[in-house]
C-alpha cells in the first residue's frame, strides 16, 4: 500500500510540474473544440429550424461536447509510448527489478493520470452547471459517470498496453496507437453523439468496446441514461477488460522472450 | 534556384531510403492516415443524414469541400510537418546551429529536409477522392475553375506552414520541447469545418487571429459559389501578412537563440 501511494505522489508531482503543458492542453482541447463543435450544431438547429436533435437541444450539447475532450484524456491517461518507448529505448529493464510487478507499476502511473483528469472533469461540470446552463445539476449522475469514466480508463488501458506490446516485434507502433484513438473516438460517440448514427450501426456497435468507452460515461454524467442501462455497461466494459488482460498477459509471456533489453 | 531544387532531390531520395528502412511502420502511417480520412468521410455522411443542407453547402459540394482539405492534409502532412515537428526539439537541444552555418536559407532546410515518404502514398490516396468528388459534382465547371482551386490550395497549405510555424517558433523563448505543437492539432479541427458556420468572435477567431478557416474552406467557396472579390482579397491579404508575420518571427529567433541546450 506505501508503495501504491509513493507511486501516485510521485506521478501527481510530475503532472503539476508541468503546468503550462496542462493549460495549453486545456485550452487547446477543451475549450477550442468545445468551440468548434458548438458552432456546428448551431448552424445545423438554425438551418433545420430545430431546438432539439436526437434527444439534445444546444445546452446539452454544449455539455456533451464540453465532457467529450476530458473524458477522452481520462481514457488516454498518459501519452503514447507509456510502455513502447521504455521498450524501444531499452529502459523497460528497470521495472523488471522494481519491488512491483512492471504491469502494476505501469498501470498505477496510468490510472493516476486518468484520476487526476476525473478532477478535472469534476470541477468544469461544476463551473458549467454554476455559471453556464439553467440545466439541473445532478451530483448522484456526476459521481456515477465519474465512476465510469474510470473504469472505461481501465479498459481502455488494457486495448492500449495490447497494441503497446507490438513494440516487443515491430519497429513502431505509434502508428497503430493513433489509429486505436480514432475507432475509439468515432465509434465511442466522441465526434458526433451516437444517438446521431443510424440505427443498423448502433446495432453492431453495441458488440464491441467502443459505445461504452465514451458515449456510456459521458451519457451518464448527464444522467441521460438510467442506472439500469449505466449498470449494464459496466459489466460490458469489465468483461472487455478481463478480455483484453488475458491478451496483455499472453503476449507478455510470448514478448519477453524476445525483450533484448537494448533497445533499437 | 537551381542548386535548391537539386537539394530537394538529395532530400527526397534520403527520406526514401529512410522510409524503406522501416517498412512496417511506413505501412502503419499509410493505414493510420486513411483511417484519418475515413472518418473524416464518415462524420460528414452521418451529419448528412440529420440535415439537407450544412453552412449552405449540400452533400456534393461538402464532398468537394472535404477533398479539399485532405489535399491540402495531404500535401501539409507530405512536405512540412514532420519537419516542423523536430523543429522545437533543435532549438531545445541546441542543434540548430548545424543548420545555422549551412551555405543554404537555414529556414528552406529545416522545413524541407525531411520527405514524409508514406504521407505521398496518402496523397496520392486523397487526389483519387478529389477527382470522384469532383466527378460526383453535379453543378458544371470549367478547367479554369478547377485550376483556380487547385492554385487556392496549394496557397492554403502554405498558410497552413506559416501557422504552424508560428505555433512552433516560441520555443526559442519558452523552452518547451514540443512548443506549442499540440495546442495547434488541437485547433486544426477547425480547418476541417466549414467557415460559414462559424459566428461572431469565433469567426474572427479562425478567420484573421488562427485563420485556419481559410485553409481550405475560401477555396472551395471561389468553385462553389459565385465569385467574391473580397473574399479574394481577404485570402491573399491573410497569406501575404501570415507570410511575413512567420518570417519576422523567425528572424526575431534566431536572433535570440543561445544555442545552449535546455
Amino acid at each position: 500500500m506505501r508503495g501504491f501511494s509513493s507511486i501516485v505522489a510521485m506521478e501527481l508531482r510530475k503532472i503539476f510540474a508541468y503546468r503550462t503543458d496542462f493549460w495549453v492542453t486545456f485550452l487547446g482541447q477543451t475549450l477550442i473544440q468545445l468551440l468548434i463543435a458548438r458552432s456546428l450544431w448551431q448552424n445545423i438547429f438554425e438551418t433545420n429550424n430545430v431546438t432539439s436533435m436526437q434527444g439534445f437541444n444546444l445546452e446539452m450539447m454544449t455539455l456533451y461536447y464540453l465532457l467529450v475532450p476530458i473524458g477522452v484524456r481520462i481514457l488516454a491517461g498518459q501519452n503514447i509510448g507509456f510502455l513502447s518507448q521504455e521498450i524501444y529505448d531499452g529502459t523497460f529493464t528497470r521495472y523488471l527489478i522494481y519491488p512491483v510487478n512492471a504491469f502494476v507499476y505501469k498501470s498505477i502511473t496510468y490510472l493516476t493520470h486518468s484520476f487526476f483528469y476525473c478532477i478535472q472533469l469534476f470541477f468544469i461540470y461544476l463551473i458549467f452547471h454554476l455559471f453556464f446552463t439553467d440545466m439541473p445539476l445532478n451530483p448522484q449522475g456526476l459521481f456515477i459517470g465519474l465512476f465510469v469514466f474510470f473504469i472505461a480508463s481501465v479498459c481502455y488501458m488494457s486495448m492500449s498496453m495490447i497494441v503497446e506490446l507490438i513494440s516487443l516485434w515491430a519497429d513502431y507502433i505509434w502508428a497503430l496507437m493513433v489509429m486505436l484513438r480514432f475507432f475509439v473516438t468515432f465509434f465511442g460517440g466522441g465526434i458526433i453523439p451516437m444517438d446521431f448514427f443510424p440505427d443498423w450501426a448502433i446495432s453492431i456497435l453495441k458488440y464491441t468496446p467502443f459505445p461504452y468507452l465514451i458515449s456510456l460515461p459521458v451519457k451518464s454524467t448527464m444522467s441521460l441514461i438510467p442506472l439500469s442501462e449505466t449498470i449494464e455497461g459496466l459489466s460490458i466494459l469489465t468483461f472487455w477488460s478481463f478480455i483484453f488482460f488475458g491478451i496483455v498477459s499472453l503476449m507478455w509471456r510470448r514478448g519477453q522472450k524476445s525483450y533484448a533489453g537494448v533497445g533499437i | 534556384m537551381i542548386r535548391y531544387l537539386t537539394l530537394y532531390k538529395y532530400f527526397l531520395r534520403f527520406s526514401f531510403s529512410k522510409a524503406m528502412e522501416f517498412r512496417i511502420d511506413f505501412f502503419f502511417r499509410f493505414l493510420m492516415d486513411i483511417i484519418y480520412y475515413v472518418v473524416n468521410i464518415l462524420f460528414f455522411q452521418v451529419i448528412y443524414l440529420h440535415t439537407p443542407i450544412l453552412a449552405g453547402w449540400t452533400q456534393d459540394q461538402m464532398i468537394l469541400f472535404i477533398a479539399g482539405y485532405l489535399l491540402c492534409d495531404g500535401l501539409n502532412m507530405t512536405i512540412f510537418s514532420n519537419n516542423i515537428w523536430w523543429f522545437p526539439q533543435l532549438i531545445n537541444r541546441g542543434d540548430l546551429d548545424y543548420y545555422l552555418i549551412r551555405p543554404v536559407s537555414p529556414l528552406f532546410f529545416l522545413s524541407l529536409r525531411e520527405f514524409a515518404a508514406n504521407s505521398l502514398m496518402n496523397l496520392l490516396v486523397a487526389m483519387g477522392f478529389f477527382v470522384y468528388a469532383l466527378f460526383q459534382y453535379q453543378s458544371s465547371f470549367t478547367m479554369l475553375d478547377l485550376l483556380f482551386y487547385l492554385f487556392l490550395l496549394i496557397c492554403g497549405v502554405l498558410l497552413q506552414y506559416c501557422i504552424q510555424m508560428l505555433f512552433v517558433l516560441p520555443s526559442f523563448w519558452i523552452q518547451n520541447k514540443r512548443g506549442l505543437i499540440d495546442f495547434f492539432y488541437a485547433i486544426a479541427l477547425a480547418g476541417e469545418r466549414p467557415d460559414r458556420i462559424y459566428k461572431g468572435f469565433v469567426r474572427i477567431l479562425f478567420t484573421y487571429i488562427i485563420p485556419l478557416s481559410l485553409v481550405a474552406s475560401y477555396p472551395a467557396r471561389f468553385f462553389i459559389e459565385p465569385f467574391n472579390p473580397w473574399l479574394l482579397v481577404h485570402f491573399f491579404g491573410i497569406c501575404a501578412f501570415f507570410w511575413l508575420l512567420m518570417l519576422t518571427v523567425w528572424k526575431k529567433g534566431v536572433s535570440s537563440y543561445s544555442s545552449a541546450s535546455s
